[in-house]
């Protein structure tokens, strides 16, 4: 199952401990609907990546702006994300 | 209620006469004699649609059925009674339907899903004059609907045709027994006469033991989901599934032909009739035998599967053969390819609703006995 | 804070167990994929798998029992609530459902879905309205809107000739046996938050012995519109709803109205 890496910028705060989306990148079709619907804007095609129905899946671009809202599994046709919120106690931001 | 997916065999649900003394016989109407034998060979569910000349079996399934906390709906129409049938039978249910021509040509969609989904189902035929609106007389221009395939597809289905009202009520227990064995769905093909006409029954019936478990819908509690379904999109699946169908078929052509044969050891000519026609033929026979010609019946009973072995038998010892039916020629279709150049075949056929009278079989056996003999047509 | 060792995350969205590993053949961006996980989602919480017997139709949802790990039965098109009444009749403790297009639906199989209504059937009914059949190739339904290119009114439906879109829920929701008729929509997140809500009471009245119930579900087909996934999801939030509003058109199970809400009239005006 493919994991969405946090971009690390330099200059940029800690990248947070936790991974807030686990994306089935294999049964991604690219629709882009969770793009739409995303308020924070952190979700974008991965054009470097063909999968195995031949679309471009979808890849988090800032785990750190994302709150965890889930509207993009609400969206989503496919049931392509797993999605969790920060630890109660920790964690970054 | 929940209708149980497994019943045991058993004795008849019904009144159950003194061991001493035989059941004494009720004089009932085909309708209602077909419904109280389905009924008491343990349908958990009927579903219909009025039409003549079938209407009393479904009004007697209306006041039986929830008598008997059974299920009973008398659907918007015929393509309803017979895919709420189709449902039923998904979840192992003992499902009888019935209908009359027009009908039945409304349930060849269902019949196909159900041949292609393997479910059992009992489909009553009281058949009526046609084509199209046609008339409420009897008819059996439903032979080539009923053996060939009725709707698209490849598929067959166990045909019974019972000759008398006493005969029918047996037959409904054997047609359930045949649609749970092989599931599939099968047909008892009745008339207009039979329908209406009133008969002696005794009230003696058989419940043949149910066990759809293996294979029912029932929600999937502690066990994989099941699909039935007759949709395959890929060639060779579908061919396969096709292939397993064509060996059940050829199972039931092996094992479940029946057929009467009545003064056919002696006889030079043969009538070849089923239901109401088998039973004109009779009296025909009769009165030709009392005039001296040696005439005899061949009364398939299954009509699909044909009895062609057993009629290309007696074909071989015969003269000719006459064809008697209520229809334009479709049962002679079959009987000419069975018995091939064996021995001449002769038609003689009613249709609209007219019935051939035994004064009209017995001139077509003098002709034919005439022109046979004629011809110097081996003995 | 980075010595302590790091608690668990939580969660907050899993793909729901009753969806098959199965990808579908639904095209990208199609409403079914959203209305499956709703049913499944719904299915999950209310603890329904195991006694479900669901009826699938004909249309691109023709493979709904490969995704929904549940019971199901194939229906003729068009025929769905008679198959569904035969199962409720043998099967009182059965959660039953039907899920069935627009054609399936309000063309083929209207006379089924009237008179399962008419008996007030216990069973829910999923009508996904995306206006074309799918399918088949994208040619008009009987919910395309007036105007709409189709491959079968390539100028546009034209009323003259092919009538008006049918209004087949409001016509349902007037009758007794209809216990609930709703209309959502899966064109964004609130909306399709609101249409769970929808098939989450219909499937609560059902359990609690109710009639027929009926959530229709506007949703899109892209490639029958020859649109993106979200210019789809925007037709269907601006354009479609004004032929189809959304709302709960009737509940009679609900203690406070029990009168059925007022009939919407049609906003096309006959030509």
């Amino acid at each position: 199952m493919a994991v969405a890496v946090p971009r690390s910028t330099p200059g940029a705060p800690i990248v947070p401990a936790f991974e807030p989306l686990e994306i089935a990148a294999e049964r991604c079709k690219g629709c882009e609907l969770c793009i739409r619907a995303c308020p924070k804007h952190c979700l974008a095609l991965d054009s470097t990546i063909v999968n195995p129905l031949g679309y471009h899946p979808i890849r988090l671009t800032d785990a750190g702006a994302c709150t965890s809202c889930a509207l993009c599994a609400r969206v989503c046709p496919d049931a392509v994300f797993t999605v969790f919120a920060p630890p109660r106690s920790g964690g970054s931001t | 209620m929940i209708a149980p997916t497994t019943r045991p065999a058993g004795p008849a649900a019904g009144p159950e006469a003194p061991v001493s003394e035989p059941p004494r016989p009720i004089l009932m109407k085909g309708n209602e004699a077909i419904a109280e034998a389905a009924i008491q060979a343990g349908c958990d569910a009927y579903f219909g649609y009025p039409i003549t000349p079938q209407a009393e079996l479904l009004e007697w399934m209306a006041r039986r059925m929830p008598e008997l906390g059974r299920v009973f709906v008398q659907a918007e129409s015929e393509l309803a009674a017979i895919n709420m049938a189709l449902g039923a039978a998904a979840c192992g249910a003992r499902v009888l339907v019935s209908s009359s021509s027009p009908g039945i040509s409304l349930m060849a969609e269902g019949m196909s899903y159900m041949a292609g989904s393997e479910l059992p189902v009992v489909l009553v035929n009281v058949m009526r004059g046609g084509p199209g609106l046609g008339s409420i007389g009897p008819s059996q221009s439903d032979y080539f609907q009923a053996t060939k395939g009725h709707g698209h597809g490849d598929y067959r289905v166990p045909v019974l045709a019972p000759s008398s009202i006493v005969e029918a009520v047996a037959l409904v227990a054997d047609a359930f027994e045949l649609a749970e064995r092989y599931r599939t769905p099968t047909m008892i093909l009745a008339d207009g006469v039979m329908g209406q006409a009133m008969e002696p029954v005794i009230p003696s019936y058989r419940t043949p033991a149910h066990d759809a478990s293996e294979w029912a819908l029932s929600g999937a509690d502690g066990r994989p989901p099941r699909v039935l379904r007759s949709l395959n999109l890929n060639p060779e699946d579908l061919e396969a599934h096709n292939q397993r169908l064509q060996a059940k078929y050829a199972t039931i052509a092996e094992r479940e032909v029946r057929w009467a044969e009545e003064s056919l050891d002696d006889a030079d000519i043969a009538v070849v009739a089923y239901g109401t026609a088998a039973r004109v033929a009779r009296t025909a026979i009769e009165r030709a035998r009392h005039d001296g010609l040696r005439a005899g019946l061949f009364r398939p009973i299954t009509l699909w599967p044909f009895p062609s072995g057993a009629l290309n038998a007696a074909a071989i010892r015969l003269r000719a053969i006459v064809v008697v039916e209520l229809s334009a020629g479709q049962l002679v279709e079959d009987v000419r390819l069975a018995v091939g150049s064996t021995c001449p075949v002769y038609f003689h056929g009613r249709t609209g609703g007219m019935v051939p009278t035994p004064g009209e079989v017995v001139e077509v056996l003098r002709r034919v006995a005439t022109a046979t003999a004629r011809n110097g047509a081996p003995a | 804070m980075t010595t302590a060792a790091p608690e668990a995350r939580r969660l907050v969205y899993r793909r729901p167990s009753l969806l098959t590993e199965q990808s579908t053949h639904y095209c990208p961006g199609c409403g079914h994929g959203i209305i499956h996980r709703l049913v499944a989602e719904l299915l999950d919480e209310l603890q329904l798998g195991p006694r479900t017997i669901g009826v699938a139709s004909v249309g691109c949802s023709v493979f709904a029992y490969d995704y929904l790990a549940v019971d199901f039965v194939e229906s003729p098109h068009g025929r769905a609530p008679a198959v569904a009444t035969g199962v409720r009749r043998m099967r009182p403790d059965a959660f039953v459902f039907t899920y069935q297009g627009d054609g399936d639906l309000a063309a083929i199989g209207t006379a089924e879905i009237v008179h399962a209504a008419a008996r007030g059937e216990r069973f829910s009914v999923i009508f996904v309205n995306n206006g074309i059949y799918g399918m088949t190739g994208g040619q008009m339904a009987p919910t395309t809107l007036l105007g709409q290119r189709t491959t079968s009114s390539p100028t546009g439906r034209d009323a003259r000739t092919a009538g008006y879109p049918i209004p087949i829920t409001e016509m349902l929701a007037i009758m007794t046996g209809v216990s609930y008729a709703a209309r959502g929509s899966i064109a964004d997140p609130a909306a399709i938050g609101k249409t769970k809500a929808m098939l989450k009471r219909a499937f609560e009245i059902q359990l609690a012995g109710g009639g027929l119930t009926l959530v229709e579900i506007l949703s899109n087909c892209p490639v029958g519109w020859g649109m993106t996934p979200a210019e789809s999801m925007d037709h269907v939030a601006h354009d479609v709803v004004e032929t189809y509003p959304l709302g709960v058109i009737v509940d009679r199970l609900k203690a406070a109205a029990p009168a059925p809400a007022e009939i919407p009239t049609q906003t096309e005006t006959p030509a």
